[in-house]
Order: structure tokens, then sequence, then C-alpha cells
């Protein structure tokens, strides 16, 4: 093993990338930018929900239940008449009509309220339906209590807090899943190339062997990951002001694991493409069952569970769920032990199936 | 010291095909050993067992003393293969670098080397400009200047003067020469007569069979032809080519 010759292709590696802008604007620029238009989407201020209200008779209850819904900043109410209401509806002006009665609790009555949906939209239908929900019985109570006071809930935060938002809870594991996309695909096109343009020839017949091959592609590719999580790290942090609880430098070790994994897989992989559309096509194998199941969007727990079997046997899977701990719940390296053996393994074996590859070039 | 390269019965089949059939020949060190052949014959298979990047399916292929592949030889054999296999985004100078550095050259040596094959091979103005520039004459050179950098023992070329001009081609040639008077092996393929007139041995490779090699004068003595593409086919069996008496 010479570490002049590892070098040697790291250095090579590096000098190929810095020649690339368009490459190096993928991995630095490209994240950032998603990212911010996360931030936007979820923090921006999105368009209301619209509630058309139809008052058919007057009394305290209903008034209080308009007033609470009133205060809700994510929905919009507009107080009608039935019919206009209804035809509202039914063009799509407004996403529902609630049509309150007197509300009176009067023995021998039934109070029922009437909710009209328009339904096309689940995230619009589930806004009203909820809030609704929420202002009847708060209003019951505020007008049945003599002090006129709902019942107080002081929820207790063990995580997070109550600024926690959708963002603070996907940021962590972004950073895991562009680094684990970026560094696979450019590695493996990478050598796929090497082997279009023959000089992988060159290398095998040079006094190179393939664990320096293989550590030389690794410590290139690993340096622009980790730079590229540095820079999302920062960009999440001290932009977007992500939620942290943890070390940082963590989250950066953490992916630095995931990519050295990554790597190896590209190199893997790339022996069973031909073309660099080939390696596009392993883009919906790989990368996209990961997205979906590693618990950046819908919780491994909260899966069926044949996909939670699946899910933990991805190593994003693990990386993520690391990532959460030590951002969200600012664990550390102690609690993690079986997060980093899995991701460790996960690159070792990747780095195994490497060699083999490369001893094939050979053949 | 014995041969630089010993074919015994050396063969290589992919799949159905038998690119190489039992070869068998002897470069001893210090000459240029020319492999003629029209494309398909097996040129390209040999000279890539003879690098290590093929593994011989049968027969005992010695070069510089090991059984091929082996790197523990890699370090003194320097390889052209056909296609330029370079880096095409960067520039002459750093694909020297890379290709210095794996050979084990650094420094001063490393640069003065680069700094010598530029100029020998007449591309001092565009030692730092991507590859991506040059055009196929120039590719070549740049390829060749890789495979030489580290004063190899042993030099396989594969097609090295393709589309060169033909007063570099001599300037090439004049370069080689030196190289084996200076006690390395070069072995080279071609398909033109009159590079395969150069050379001090010369194989004639047809359908992965190796038909004669001798000196193009013994060949062209044994074949009773002057011309050495007539001895070629007249070795090759071809009709109306008598192979004359010796």
């Amino acid at each position: 093993m010479s570490w002049q010759r590892v070098l040697a292709l790291m250095l090579r590696i590096v000098r190929q990338f810095r020649r690339d802008r368009r490459t190096l604007a993928l991995i630095l620029v490209v994240p950032v930018l998603v990212l911010s238009l996360l931030g936007y989407i979820y923090r921006g201020s999105g368009e209301p929900t619209r509630l058309a209200v139809v008052l058919e008779g007057d009394s305290p209850l209903a008034r209080q239940v308009l007033a609470l819904l009133e205060e809700n900043s994510s929905l919009q109410v507009i107080v009608m008449e039935r019919e206009p209401a209804l035809q509202a509806v039914d063009r799509r002006e407004v996403d529902g009509v609630l049509v309150l009665p007197a509300l009176s609790f009067q023995p021998g009555t039934r109070p029922e309220v009437e909710l009209i949906l328009e339904g096309s939209q689940p995230s619009a239908a589930g806004a009203i339906a909820g809030a609704v929900s929420r202002a009847l019985p708060q209003a019951i109570i505020q007008t049945m209590s003599p002090s006129g006071q709902a019942i107080q809930i002081e929820p207790r935060f063990l995580h997070g807090g109550p600024q926690f938002d959708q963002l603070d809870y996907f940021a962590p594991t972004f950073i895991g899943f562009f680094a684990f996309f970026f560094v696979f695909l450019l590695t493996s096109v990478s050598f796929l190339r090497e082997r279009l343009q023959g000089s992988i020839e060159r290398l095998i017949v040079s006094p190179l062997d393939r664990k320096e091959i293989v550590l030389g592609y690794m410590l290139g590719f690993t340096l622009f990951a980790t730079v590229q999580s540095i820079v999302m790290v920062i960009f999440t942090v001290a932009v977007l002001r992500i939620h942290y609880a943890g070390e940082l430098w963590l989250v950066v070790f953490l992916t630095f694991l995931l990519t050295v994994g990554a790597v190896n897989l590209g190199i893997f992989l790339s022996a069973f493409a031909r073309t660099e559309l080939q390696v596009v096509q392993f883009i919906p194998m790989v990368i996209t069952p990961q997205g979906l199941l590693s618990g950046i969007i819908w919780p491994v727990d909260s899966l069926p569970r044949p996909l939670q079997w699946l899910a933990q046997a991805l190593p994003l899977t693990w990386a993520n769920e690391a990532l959460r701990a030590v951002m969200i719940r600012g664990e550390g390296l102690d609690a993690l032990g079986l997060h980093l053996m899995v991701l460790i393994g996960f690159a070792a074996a990747m780095a195994v199936l490497a060699m083999v590859t490369l001893r094939r070039e050979v053949a | 010291m014995g041969a630089t390269i010993v074919a015994d019965e050396v063969s290589r089949t992919f799949g159905p095909v038998r690119a190489i059939d039992r070869l068998t020949l002897e470069i001893p060190p210090g000459v240029i050993y020319g492999l003629l052949g029209p494309s398909g014959s097996g040129k390209t298979t040999f000279l890539r067992m003879v690098v290590g990047a093929l593994r011989p399916t049968e027969g005992r292929l010695l070069v510089l003393g090991r059984t091929m592949p082996d790197r523990a030889v890699a370090g003194q054999i320097g390889y052209m293969p056909q296609t330029a296999a370079l880096y095409p985004d960067l520039t002459l100078r750093e694909n020297l670098a890379f290709f210095g550095r794996i050979y084990g050259l650094r420094g001063r040596k490393l640069e003065d080397r680069v700094e010598q094959l530029v100029h020998d091979l007449g591309l001092l103005g565009w030692v730092d400009q991507p590859l991506y520039r040059f055009s196929g004459g120039m590719l070549q050179r740049a390829s060749l200047a890789c495979a030489l950098l580290h004063q190899p023992e042993l030099l396989v070329l594969d097609e090295p003067t393709v589309g060169l001009d033909p007063v570099l081609r001599r300037s090439l040639w004049a370069h080689f020469r030196q190289l084996a008077e200076q006690g390395k092996t070069l072995l080279i393929s071609t398909h033109t007569m009159d590079e395969a007139d150069r050379c001090d041995l010369l194989g004639f490779l047809r359908g992965g069979r190796l038909l004669a090699s001798d000196t193009p004068a013994a060949l062209r003595l044994q074949t009773g032809q002057a011309d050495l593409e007539d001895a070629f086919l007249a070795l090759a069996g071809q009709p109306g080519i008598p192979v004359g008496e010796p």
C-alpha cells in the first residue's frame, strides 16, 4: 500500500471536480436551493383554507363557535347565506361550508351541525374538519363555565418545542440524503467514464492495486461530500434557523460514514452499466426506495410491518435515525453504537464488493 | 539476463472466439519487436496479456521473468493503449503528473521528465491545455508521453503512430530506436508495412496465430518476396503468391 499513489488518485479526482463547475454547483448549490425552497414552503405564509359559515339561528354557543373559528389563523372564515355558500363550495371558491343552527341543549332537541366539504383536496378537508371538531367542544365549555374560560392544555416538550415544525424534522435527514444521492451518482458516473475512456486499464496495469484505487476514490469523493454536509449544516442552522440540540460535528461524521458506503456502492454498481443513461437508471432502484422508506417524510414506525423490515435493511434509515437523534434530541456517540455499527458495516461490505468488481477488470 | 517476453503456447479465448491461438515467441531485451497483422488478428489481445490487463486462458506468459498477470513488474512496463485512455477534463501536465506519481515519480524528477517529454513530442505549447482541446494526433502523443514517463524496461505500444504526420512519425521512430539502444525492449503493434520494416524482429499475426517471427530480412528471404506485404500474404497462404524456396 503506497499512500503516495492513493493521494495521487485523490488529487486527480479533486482536480477533475474543480474543473467541472456544473457538478460542483450540483453538490453545493442544489441542496441549499432545495432546503431554501422547503423552508419557504413550510414557513412562508401560504394561502389559508377558506370556510363559509352559514348561521341559521342565533345563540351564544353558535356565536362562540364562529368566534373561535375566526381566531384560527389557518382558516379564512366567510359568513354567507346558505344558497350562495353551497354554490361557492360547488365552484371550489371555498373549501367547505359549516351550517350552524341555533345550537341549544333544550330537552327534546337534537343539536345537529351540517358540514359540507369540497373534498378533492385532503389537506384542506382535514384542516376544516379538525378545526370545527376542536372549536365545538371548546365553545361548549366556554359558554357553560361560569368564568367563560376554556380548559387550558399546556404541553411540556421533552424534545423540540412549540416552535418545532416539519422543517426541523426533515432537515437532518436531508443532509444525509443529499450526500448519499450525489456521491453515489457522481462515483458511478466517474467510474463508468474511467471504464469507457479506457483509463481503468491504464490504472489496472499500473502499480496501483485494488485497495489503493478504492481508497483513492473514497478519499476524493468523501472529501466533497464532507464539504457538502458542512455547507448544509451551516445553512440549515445559520440561515434556516433549524432547531438543533446536539453536536454538529457528529452530523458531519455520520454523513462521512454514509458516503463511504455510497462511493463503494457506486463503484460496484457502475460495473453493471454500459452507458451513463444506465447509471441514471439505478436512481429509481437505489435512491427512490431509500427516499421513501428511510423515514425522511414518513416515520419508519408508521409504515406497514413488511416495509419496516425493508427499511431496516437500508443504510439511509440508520443514518436518518442517527442524524435526528443528534440534531433533534441532542444524543451523543454513546447512544448511537448500533447505528454506527450498521453504517460502518455497510461501508465495509460495499468496499469489499467494490474490490471484487475491480478484480474482474483483469478478465 | 533472459528474454524480456517469453510466450509458451499462449491462448486466449473470448467465449467461443479464439483471439490468440497457441502463440509461442521470445523477445530478447534491447530490440524493437513489431507485431504485424490486420485488425482483428489478435494484436491488441496479445499486448493486453503482456501488460497484465488480460489473463491468458492457456499457456504461460513470462514478462521480465514473472508469470503474467503480476503487479510486481507493473512499474517496469509502459503501456500505450490504442485509444488515448486519458482524462480529457485535465490538462496534459495534470495527466502526466497523475501517471507519473502512480509510477512513483515525484518532485523535481517528475517535472524534468514532463518538460523533456513535452519537448520531445512537440507538445510544448499545449502542456497547460485540457485534453479535450487536443486533436487526435496530439492525444496520441500525449498518451505516448504517459507510457514513456517512468522510463520502463518494456514499452508496449498499440499502434502508436496512427494518424501522425510523417515528420513526427520519423522522429518518434528515431526515439524508439534510441530507447532500444539503451537496452529497453519495445513491443509495437502496427498494420503499416513501412513501420514493420523499421523493427528488429517482426511477427506476422493472423486469426490469432503467429504465422512467422523473424527479422524483416529473413522473412523476405524465406518467402522470396521483396515486399513485406507480399511476404505476409504468402505466409498467410493466399492463392497466387507462392512461398518461394529459400
